[in-house]
């Protein structure tokens, strides 16, 4: 967000009071309707504009907008792009080698990083993990798909973009953990593959989890989740390559791992590698090694955690683990000579607190909580491999992203933002802010929250129990003043809601 | 064993294990406003285990003071579950930040307090044992070992056991998931 001064005639006679109120009523009542500011992508600089075509002088925008227009059109005469989709669970957003993290080991994720492009600015709009998933699924925000919190039912109102896919001749997989309240798994018919589990409210189990494959119960075949399910993916992506040329389809894999969701357990060669590591660096001081309490706001709110440290390390190999398996699909894709059609993404379905703010859990608006790790590789988009961009993008993007990318038009019903224009070139605007909400979810100690994210700022206000929260992310990014009774914090609410108001 | 204890050592024990459980508490979260960490990291291990120790090993001290004490069993019981139900009821007002009373009074049924009801078991059968030991000291003519304090420690510890076996506690937690959007819904 561009951060203009009010005009005295806006300042006057609209105080904090007046700015809270209409961002409140804003918020609240016409969530469908807000206007969160969106920029015109699709202009003058798209990659396929044929304005630029003939141009003989190019500066550096322009010779990256030429590359991308010539490796589309390299695929176009192709097939489809394949995809794969991954997704982790409760992965902090610098836990990856790529990320700068000090010791955790994820050669996959690195790779991933080195030969696409990671993203520094994502988020999850609703931190919590069946309405993150919901929003990777619609491209919608939760109160539009109606996955509110981990209790409330999955209804299908909304179309995926696996169903769309389909449509458009996409062999389908869902593979993992669906994680959506409701009877069981939902009837996906459209699907070629769904493979998922519905053990422990749909958690699964790091060990010997049974399994669901298309609508039978099965055992599992492999001890370690993340094995069983990468399996399984890669069988299907055998599976469409045995088919004869001519029939083959292009696919859509979409992968949902258990790591990092606690009772962290990872498997044997993992568990206990990170025994030794200094996770000082990483964990914040308030923290201390033996007992630490969770606090502030969580459930069991003083209870001992035991070596807190050593959570943390648990975590650690669990998101190994999945990594370790991730290097399975990658050599997968590269030894059958898919990775020039194939997009690759991984995820992670909301962020984690480790003691950040006294706190423990995924739920609270805090910035370690709605970031989200996001790293994709998809070669004929990017002109710039191994370098990071910091536009903002959210879970509700991905849907449309690959729906642009597999060439299906998108549906109006998102409201996500396809990502294509900003991979093909790091040059274009992103989004200016974003909508926060937050539906209670017992046993968690977190009022319903909704507000608004910019580049700049955060505004919460919470349903009950506490004041409203205003920082400013770039004089304060570890959120430790709250703008809120300051002269400083009025003008900030009046300009954010000038845009809520636009 | 003298069924006519005195208030003073009914709830003397309490007392003690209260104060020690609010001081530890207070010295514990305190002690994260310190900055300086070697002085902060210390403190935050020692009362940390000190407050932990209270609460859940408290009602051990607790039962064989009031046993000792010649408190009848409904006494004791109720000396003995106070704290941990001080405890959990913390949690409970802390929970109403976030949601309406009746929400967060099936707080209470959570799996945390089966494992503490299973504790509790164990220790009020151990507490028995050592109580008969210090009055037999005393001169005291008691049988030490009978059925009712060695089922009570062998059936909590089969349960506490079989619930850590069965899941790590993550079923139960399922199961009273379950029995809340049973009785709320979604809560929203």
């Amino acid at each position: 967000m561009k951060s203009t001064p009010p005009s005295p005639s806006n300042h006057r006679g609209y105080n904090r009071r007046d700015a809270l109120k209409l961002m409140g009523i804003t918020l609240a009542s016409g969530l469908t309707t807000l206007a969160l500011s969106r920029i015109e992508r699709h202009d003058n600089s798209a990659p396929n504009n044929p304005s630029l075509q003939n141009r003989t002088s190019l500066d550096p925008d322009q010779q990256i907008e030429r590359q991308i227009s010539t490796n589309l059109g390299t695929l176009s005469s192709g097939t489809k792009p394949n995809i794969i989709f991954i997704l982790g669970d409760n992965h902090h957003y610098e836990t990856m080698g790529c990320a700068e993290h000090p010791f955790i080991h994820t050669p996959a994720m690195d790779q991933i990083a080195r030969e696409g492009i990671r993203f520094g600015n994502t988020f999850s709009p609703t931190p919590l993990c069946s309405p993150s998933r919901a929003s990777f699924l619609t491209g919608a925000y939760a109160h539009k798909h109606g996955v509110k919190n981990n209790h409330t039912p999955w209804t299908g109102q909304m179309t995926t973009f696996l169903e769309y896919l389909s449509d458009h001749g996409y062999a389908t997989a869902f593979i993992g953990k669906w994680h959506m309240p409701g009877e069981g798994l939902p009837e996906m018919p459209f699907l070629d593959r769904f493979i998922s589990y519905t053990y422990r409210e749909g958690q699964g189990a790091y060990f010997n989890c049974p399994m669901i494959v298309d609508g039978q119960e099965v055992p599992s075949r492999k001890p370690y989740i993340t094995e069983e399910i990468t399996d399984y993916a890669i069988e299907f992506i055998q599976e469409q390559l045995a088919q004869d040329e001519q029939e083959r389809r292009p696919f859509c894999v979409y992968l949902a791992h258990r790591p990092g969701h606690p009772p962290f357990q990872a498997p044997e060669g993992i568990s206990g590698m990170y025994d030794t590591a200094d996770v000082k660096e990483v964990l914040p001081d308030v923290v201390d090694p033996w007992w630490y309490g969770k606090a502030n706001r969580n459930v069991f709110q003083g209870i001992m955690m035991g070596s807190y440290y050593n959570q943390y390390r648990r975590y650690c190999e669990t998101l190994t683990a999945m990594d370790r398996d991730i290097v399975r699909i990658l050599d997968l894709i590269d030894q059958k000579g898919l990775r020039e059609n194939t997009i690759l993404i991984y995820m992670g379905d909301n962020g984690m607190q480790w003691g950040t703010h006294d706190c423990h859990g995924i739920r609270e608006p805090y910035e370690d909580s709605i970031r989200l790790p996001f790293i994709l590789r998809a070669p004929w988009l990017i002109p710039d491999p191994g370098n990071l961009r910091q536009q903002m993008a959210l879970n509700i993007d991905i849907a449309p992203t690959l729906l642009e990318v597999a060439g299906v038009p998108i549906p109006e019903d998102m409201d996500g933002e396809s990502l294509v224009p900003i991979l093909s070139n790091p040059n274009v605007q992103g989004r200016e802010s974003f909508l926060l909400e937050f539906w209670r979810y017992f046993p968690e100690n977190t009022p319903s929250y909704h507000g608004i994210r910019t580049e700049q700022y955060k505004f919460v206000e919470f349903e009950r129990g506490r004041e409203p929260w205003l920082f400013d992310l770039q004089l304060d990014p570890s959120e430790l003043k709250n703008l809120m009774d300051s002269e400083e914090g009025e003008q900030i609410l009046n300009e954010l809601s000038s845009i809520m108001e636009a | 064993m003298n069924s006519r204890g005195s208030q003073q050592s009914l709830w003397k024990p309490v007392l003690i294990v209260f104060i020690i459980a609010l001081l530890s508490y207070i010295i514990y979260y305190g002690s994260r406003r310190i900055e300086n960490q070697s002085l902060h990291q210390p403190l935050a291990i020692v009362f940390g285990t000190i407050y932990f120790l209270s609460i859940f090993f408290g009602p051990l001290f607790i039962f064989t003071s009031t046993y000792v004490g010649g408190h009848p069993f409904r006494k004791r019981l109720l000396a003995t579950v106070l704290i941990p139900f001080l405890w959990m009821s913390k949690d409970v007002i802390l929970l109403m930040e976030s949601h309406p009373f009746l929400e967060c009074l099936y707080w209470y049924l959570n799996p945390l307090t089966v494992w503490m009801i299973c504790l509790l078991a164990i220790e009020m059968g151990i507490g028995t044992l050592l109580g008969r030991i210090l009055l037999q000291r005393r001169g005291q003519s008691t049988k030490v070992v009978s059925l009712a304090p060695i089922a009570a420690i062998v059936l909590g510890a089969i349960v506490f056991g079989g619930i850590y076996a069965w899941g790590q506690g993550e079923n139960l937690f399922s199961i009273y998931l379950d029995g809340y959007r049973w009785i709320f819904g979604s809560g929203i």
